[in-house]
């Protein structure tokens, strides 16, 4: 596209090299814009007008759609501070995140390392870890329904080696029900992070291990101490990942299979937000916490990256 | 290669250990996966009281029971069907305003393709359940609710960001002299696109294609709030499976979930490695 002469097709005018260069300039942002607008003005209409929207009617007192809004500013925020179940909510989320990234990161990498090692059979390895990506929530939550719920398969197969002392309704008990949803997400979500880090494992550099071993660094030595520090940067981009789906994601295993109960065990902050748009008809508090979900969320990616940068080569 | 090859067969050979301790921690994983596939897919042909008496027993006879049932519980060909619409329309849609737009940020040189680009990153930054109610809201002044119009129009938003950064990604790596030789034969700028880069991309589009229907099969939440019993998509049929009965009857609803995921696993077979890298691709350029 960039030919270099200067004499503009058609018109015989010449220009000098800069204006030429100018108008050229004007010439492509205009083409790239006018290519470019009819995807940023769907983006507009369906992701950021939305966006907007969500902080607009957070700051409104409104029962449902049909009816009144009223404009009360930050009150929706100030009542959040005193609403017992705002903390119950962030506690229960807090919980399941902490437990997900914790149980998930070490085992993912470690199955992601051996992966990579490229060991006989790690292709249908590789394909079984993944599968579970293609699963989506609902039937997910169907297929842990059948797993978890009091004549369900994990409580048969309890039963039958004799360890009916720890059958238990798990969704239905208020000490397990957490635990059983984040336990659904930890299921696949070890499988497909490990994929992730064999991918990112498999473009180190080979020579690193060689050195390592020169050295006399045993395996497990050379799994955590040369290739985990190395994947610091991507365990952030993990964290960050695995972070956004419990703040808002999870919710809908909560919708599937608890509706936040029993009692408060399984009411996350994005449940909450469901709860109050869609079933207790207080939509301006509904998008309040949207408000403070979407900015934890942003503080919370900022922040890893902060760390990471810090502590990553 | 030769590091990382040495490096393996020393472990093959001189540290049984570690080989050991991965393969068992790898394989007990692998079955920790396929056991709860294998359980939804044979309870599909069983009738209850197999269920739960033997669960992780073959059954004894395939026995489509629980299919018919399910089908005239909740219509399922009939959700899937509406599932079929939405993701073709869906789909359409999204490539039609991605290639366009990943074109733009991938072959034009311009400080603006780095601020456009920046804009279509931000869709990874907002959450779903944000933008649920002002969606919903949208949806319901503009008298679309409970129509499938709605979601062929929504799905693409959510899709674009990834659509485009995987297809501009693949543009990238393209030769400048594509455009070059199509400018002297007196090409516009959308024959270009349409006659030399349509083509070449196919590889890309098809990723982005997958990817996609993946995502929009199983998309669930905007489904729940937008449609309603008559429109209802193959992942609301699902979950209805459950909430018709009053007690769960898993057989039925494993029918509904083996019959969901069906689609989506051909896709996976067919397609692995694609999926593979586009998944990953995305995850990193969050």
């Amino acid at each position: 596209m960039a030919s270099l002469e200067k004499t503009i097709p058609g018109s015989g005018k010449t220009l000098s090299n800069e204006a030429y260069h100018r108008r050229n300039a004007w010439r492509r942002r205009a083409t790239l814009l006018l290519l470019a607008s009819p995807a940023l003005a769907w983006f507009l209409a369906f992701m950021l007008w939305p966006l907007g929207n969500m902080f607009y009617i957070s700051t409104t007192k409104w029962g449902s759609i049909n009816g009144v809004k009223q404009f009360i500013f930050l009150n929706n925020f100030s009542r959040m501070l005193h609403d017992p179940k705002i903390a119950i909510a962030l506690q229960n989320t807090g919980t399941q995140i902490v437990a997900e990234i914790l149980i998930i990161i070490p085992c993912a990498f470690m199955l992601g390392f051996f992966l990579s090692l490229r060991m006989r059979g790690y292709r249908i390895l590789r394909t079984i870890y993944f599968s579970p990506a293609m699963i989506s929530v609902a039937a997910l939550a169907m297929i842990f329904l059948g797993m978890y719920r009091p004549d369900g398969m994990i409580n048969t197969l309890l039963n039958s080696v004799g360890l009916s002392s720890l059958a238990f309704p798990w969704l239905g008990n208020k000490s397990t029900a957490l635990a059983a949803l984040t336990a659904i997400d930890v299921w696949g979500g070890i499988g497909f992070n490990s994929v992730l880090f064999f991918a990112a494992l498999s473009n180190l550099p080979e020579e690193l291990y060689e050195a390592a071993m020169l050295d006399g660094a045993g395996y497990w030595t050379i799994m955590w101490r040369i290739a985990f520090p190395l994947m610091l940067d991507f365990v952030a981009v993990v964290t960050t990942l695995q972070f956004l789906y419990v703040l808002s994601g999870a919710a809908q295993n909560v919708i599937l299979l608890t509706g936040g109960g029993p009692g408060t065990a399984t009411f996350t902050i994005g449940y909450y937000l469901y709860d109050q748009a869609f079933l207790s008809g207080r939509l301006g508090y509904s998008q309040a916490i949207g408000v403070l979900i979407f900015f934890t969320g942003i503080v919370v990616i900022l922040l890893i990256r902060r760390l990471s940068s810090r502590f990553s080569y | 290669m030769t590091g990382l090859t040495r490096f393996i067969q020393k472990i093959r050979r001189g540290s049984p250990a570690f080989a050991f301790g991965g393969y068992s921690f790898a394989v007990l994983y692998a079955l920790v996966i396929i056991i709860p596939l294998y359980f939804v897919l044979i309870s599909a042909f069983k009738n209850n009281t197999q269920i739960i008496s033997t669960p992780l027993a073959f059954p004894p006879a395939f026995n489509f029971a629980k299919f018919i049932q399910a089908q005239a519980s909740v219509h399922l060909f009939h959700a899937a069907l509406i599932s079929a619409i939405i993701t073709v329309g869906a789909e359409a849609l999204t490539l039609i305003l991605a290639f366009p737009a990943a074109y733009a940020v991938a072959r034009i040189r311009s400080r603006l393709a780095a601020f456009v680009e920046s804009i279509f990153y931000l869709g990874f930054l907002i959450p779903g359940l944000a933008i649920l109610m002002p969606i919903y809201m949208m949806v319901a002044k503009s008298g679309l609710l409970y129509n499938p119009i709605a979601l062929i129009l929504i799905y693409p938003a959510f899709n674009l960001s990834l659509s485009i950064i995987l297809l501009s990604s693949f543009m990238r790596k393209l030769p400048h002299e594509l455009e070059e030789s199509a400018v002297m034969d007196g090409g516009n700028i959308l024959q270009i696109i349409f006659y030399i880069f349509v083509p070449i991309c196919m590889p890309g589009i098809i990723t982005v294609l997958v990817l996609n229907f993946i995502n929009i099969w199983n998309e669930y939440l905007f489904a729940l709030i937008l449609m309603d019993s008559d429109n209802r998509t193959i992942q609301l049929a699902l979950a209805l499976l459950r909430a018709n009965q009053r007690t769960v009857d898993f057989g039925l609803i494993a029918a509904g979930v083996v019959f969901s995921m069906i689609p989506v696993y051909i896709v996976f077979i067919l397609f692995q490695e694609k999926i593979m890298s586009g998944m990953l691709m995305g995850a990193v350029k969050e």
